[in-house]
């Protein structure tokens, strides 16, 4: 009886894995399907069809994506670098010191998770400019460097690590800023991975506020050149589109799998689902 | 000590330098969104280096902002940021949203010669309908379309009907419709007669139909709508028939983005879509094909459609001069013919019509000249105060219509009441 409602259960379990997993491909595998055949071939399955690079070669000359991949590289490593370095700082300040204003400090930050960052859009393209980087990458990155997420996030993962490690480091004579590097962050790895990928694949795909606040092929990511094939007027071609989508999200997604156990560990330890 | 010196000494002939190269050109900035396919932007781009070419007094920095959506985000963030463009492409249904928001400023002071008076009264009157209001000329058309209906030749023949003749009226259509409407042994349907397209914005298409039933779905002032008009509903009782009585469209909301390409595969005989496909099916049809104007009821019409050039507040007068200067060359013949040629706009002055260029295009493709045309019977497109908003009930209720969740004129009705409760503080 036991032995087979555990197989059920399993049976079960599986079956929803695979529909899961299946309706997550289906629109990859159609997003391949179409990129490498002719456009004849869009709508209407034939395991013959002829292969091509043809879409490619032809997403690839609408507009300058090796720049524009670069951008997207500068930008994200910027984001990511600003954002692990004020974020790890801020959460060792509020989950180890006590300093007056904390709480509402704190509150403050939380805030912040509460607003959509579109509605920001105009206040922060006033800073910018008064900050004089219109149509560079750090006026993309600025401001989401200051992350509420992250911070939180680290705050709470600093807060569980035992604060025995701490009290043993400062006895071997280590600085506040020495245990931080030497106890904090090495414990909380699982999460900075997390969060990283998070952040990665998140500024990746944005798309309106860096198309808002740039002008200028120097500055602007993939995600803007991409948008050039969303032509209305004109119907779409999705073998075009299709190759392009694919160039684009490409190493993002050959990065995923390759480190996938990593992520998917770090993920459970950092209790981010 | 040194150091400082030397860095003061440079920033100084560094700003001297800049302000020496500013007071020799004029610098602009100029938004367009793309909507078309194929070499919009790049033609954009290469139409402005050739005038910055000849004109060394103008520096024109030309910015590719995304959809026509984008652009007007964009615009509008710009403005109110302190940096706007002094001149962008946007939607011509957006005029009166950005004179709600004090954005743009009215071509007239720059346009004071007789010389120039002429050159404004030389666009297709169909055109200025969504360019000017109370009296001023806020919007320059420049990559203007208009809807039409694409016919299968081949498919025509197999129906036993004549190749070379389109729907000229609405009962014809349906009469067509009906006779190409193909199903296969189990009853499925393989071809449908025609396809209106739905998805999204489906006022636009659902326009032409009302014009043609002689309504008008909005006044010029932008602030009162007609929604609710008899003739509105007859139309809109037309559209849904099509589908629900006549059975030669498919049911439900059809996908604007998918329509050519079931045109191209035999999926639909007929489409209704904006002559920005006309590129795109003359090089993808792998039949023959037809352009004709849209079918008429108690008149021919159809709505036009596309983006205007605006002139943004915030620039000086000598930076407003070098913009108007900018739109009148890339509106001449001889840019707008190159524009047309590589986008499918209908452009915008009858005098282009007449280059040699255009007359040998026309001569080989005599179907760009269907749109031309048209214009003759075209109207504003949809356009009022709080634009978005109000399109925005207005496709609901189309929307709910076609879905079959609501009839026509409850529909309407609901809509009209809806849109007089936002427009009220405008009139």
């Amino acid at each position: 009886m036991n032995a087979t409602s555990f197989s059920y259960d399993r049976l079960l379990n599986t079956l929803g894995a695979w529909v899961l997993a299946l309706m997550w491909a289906l629109p990859l595998v159609y997003a391949v399907w179409t990129a490498f055949h002719p456009a004849a071939y869009e709508a209407n399955f034939d395991l013959f069809a002829p292969l091509t690079l043809e879409n490619f070669a032809k997403a690839w000359q609408a507009a300058p994506f090796a720049r524009y991949f670069l951008n997207t590289v500068i930008l994200v490593t910027m984001v990511l670098a600003g954002q692990f370095f004020l974020c790890t700082l801020a959460a060792y300040s509020f989950a180890r010191f006590t300093f007056p204003g904390r709480n509402i400090l704190f509150a403050l930050v939380l805030l912040q998770l509460l607003v959509m960052p579109d509605i920001l859009i105009v206040e922060n393209y006033k800073t910018m400019r008064l900050l004089d980087l219109v149509d560079t990458i750090p006026a993309i990155a600025l401001p989401y460097v200051a992350s509420g997420f992250g911070i939180f996030l680290l705050r709470q993962t600093f807060m569980t690590i035992p604060r025995e490690l701490d009290e043993a480091a400062r006895i071997e004579g280590a600085s506040p800023l020495g245990v931080l590097w030497k106890v904090y962050i090495p414990l909380a790895k699982p999460t900075y991975l997390a969060y990283g990928l998070i952040s990665v694949s998140h500024h990746w795909n944005n798309f309106l506020w860096p198309l808002i606040v740039t002008n200028s092929v120097e500055t602007r990511p993939v995600t803007v050149g991409l948008n050039i094939f969303s032509a209305i007027d004109s119907g779409v071609e999705w073998s075009v589109i299709n190759a392009a989508t694919l160039m684009t999200s490409g190493p993002l997604l050959i990065a995923f799998l390759l480190f996938q156990r990593q992520f998917v560990q770090s993920f459970m330890r950092a209790g981010i689902k | 000590m040194l150091k400082s010196t030397f860095l003061k000494a440079v920033a100084a002939t560094a700003l001297s330098f800049s302000t020496w190269a500013s007071a020799q050109a004029v610098d602009l900035q100029f938004y367009f969104p793309v909507a078309v396919g194929g070499k919009a932007a790049e033609t954009i781009q290469a139409l402005t280096d050739e005038y910055v070419a000849n004109h060394p007094d103008v520096k024109i920095d030309a910015v590719y902002a995304g959809s026509y959506q984008d652009t007007v985000a964009k615009a509008i963030t710009a403005s109110r940021g302190g940096n706007p463009p002094q001149l962008s492409v946007i939607l011509s249904t957006d005029m009166f949203t950005l004179i709600d928001e004090d954005l743009i400023e009215p071509f007239d002071s720059y346009l004071s010669t007789e010389e120039d008076k002429k050159w404004l009264a030389g666009f297709y009157p169909a055109f200025m309908e969504n360019s000017q209001t109370g009296g001023k000329t806020y919007g320059i058309p420049f990559q203007r379309s208009t809807p039409v209906l694409y016919w299968n030749k081949e498919a025509f023949e197999k129906a036993g009907l004549d190749p070379d003749t389109a729907p000229a009226t609405w009962d014809e259509m349906v009469e067509f419709g009906k006779k190409l409407t193909v199903k296969d042994d189990s009853g499925n349907v393989t071809q449908w007669g025609v396809r209106i397209p739905s998805s999204g914005f489906p006022y636009w298409l659902f326009q032409g139909l009302a014009i043609e039933n002689g309504a008008i779905l909005a006044n010029a002032e932008g602030n009162k709508t007609n929604f609710d008009d008899p003739k509105v509903v007859e139309a809109l009782q037309y559209l849904v028939d099509l589908s629900v009585k006549d059975k030669v469209m498919a049911p439900g909301i059809i996908e604007w983005g998918s329509t050519p390409k079931a045109f191209f595969e035999g999926q639909t005989a007929m489409m209704w879509t904006s002559t920005g496909n006309l590129t795109n099916v003359r090089d993808n049809a792998p039949f023959k094909f037809g352009v004709a104007m849209l079918p008429e009821k108690a008149q021919r019409g159809a709505p036009t459609g596309g983006g205007n050039f605006y002139l943004f507040k915030g620039a000086s007068a000598e930076q407003n001069k070098a913009a108007v200067e900018f739109v009148q060359w890339i509106t001449a013949p001889e840019q707008s013919a190159k524009w047309t040629m590589a986008t499918g706009y209908v452009a915008p002055r009858p005098e282009t019509w007449d280059t040699e260029t255009m007359k040998a295009y026309a001569a080989d493709f005599p179907a760009v000249l269907v749109a031309r045309d048209q214009l003759e019977f075209a109207k504003a497109e949809l356009s009022t105060y709080q634009n978005q908003r109000v399109t925005g009930i207005f496709n609901d209720a189309l929307a709910a219509a076609i879905t079959g969740s609501k009839d026509p004129a409850t529909a309407l009705k609901e809509a009209q009441a809806q849109a007089d409760g936002i427009l009220a503080e405008y009139r």
